[in-house]
């Protein structure tokens, strides 16, 4: 496998999203993002799509719970991939393909312990090299499609895509 | 009085959950705690005349209900979270 791209707390966007997650320092300066537990927050990574892009994608993603050290989270991510030419008028339409769910992650027993989850990007929007492409990422918070009974925030801090190359 | 509405006791787990003081010792999850809430909603509207009864006159004819609730969270806030 390789990996195809990294995005930390401050390469997310989140301008123009209606519920977003809030951008911080934690232990004085360790830039997160705090995704909430009651409401689906959202953010999005953004790049071209790297030449030699092959099989399934995956995104991992690396942080810890704020304070929770039971239960599980879930978290969600969609990818919106667009070839220059297609017909679409990306200043007023998206076009993500459906949303992919992570397992359910149990989270560590101590607050505070980082792990790792992946995403498998099944539903990619067939995005191919060279693809403008967006994925908007968050916590699957009201469970729509894992289950999500952690408590407090999920404090993100990197994310990694990797391909299968 | 009614207990809250569905939208009020969502608001307040949601709240709740954003401070890490109230989730530090969490053995508990998303659920359990709103049940918690739900719960704790339900008493104090079952034993919302009994409160009020425990109060002495003239107080309990004096004060208003949003005043008598006001007393109550002082009385608590003292109990329970001197420290926190």
């Amino acid at each position: 496998m390789a990996t195809r791209g990294t995005w930390d707390a401050f390469s997310l966007q989140i301008t123009g999203l209606a519920t977003f997650p809030e951008i911080k320092p934690v232990n004085a300066d360790i830039m997160i993002a705090a995704f909430d537990a009651a409401a689906d927050e959202l953010c999005h990574l953004s790049g071209v799509a790297p030449q030699g892009l092959t099989g399934t994608l995956t995104l991992e993603v690396f942080g810890w719970m704020l304070s929770a050290t039971t239960g599980t989270i879930g978290l969600r991510a969609e990818v919106e991939a667009v070839t220059p030419g297609d017909s679409l008028n990306r200043g007023t339409t998206h076009s993500f393909d459906s949303i992919n769910y992570a397992t359910s992650a149990t989270v560590p027993g101590t607050a505070g312990f980082e792990f790792q989850t992946t995403i498998t990007l099944t539903n990619n929007d067939s995005i191919a090299a060279g693809d403008d492409f967006i994925i908007r990422f968050g916590r699957d918070a009201d469970g729509t499609g894992t289950t999500d009974s952690a408590t407090a925030d999920f404090h993100l801090s990197k994310i990694e895509l990797r391909d299968a190359a | 009085m009614a207990v809250l509405a569905d939208q009020d006791r969502f608001d307040i787990w949601a709240e709740v959950m954003r401070y890490k003081d109230f989730v530090s010792a969490s053995g508990v999850t998303k659920a359990d705690l709103r049940a918690a809430v739900n719960a704790l909603d339900d008493f104090l509207n079952t034993n919302a005349s009994a409160t009020n009864t425990a109060i002495p006159q003239p107080a309990r004819a004096n004060l208003s209900t949003p005043v008598k609730a006001l007393l109550l969270m002082h009385i608590i806030q003292k109990r329970y979270l001197k420290g926190v």
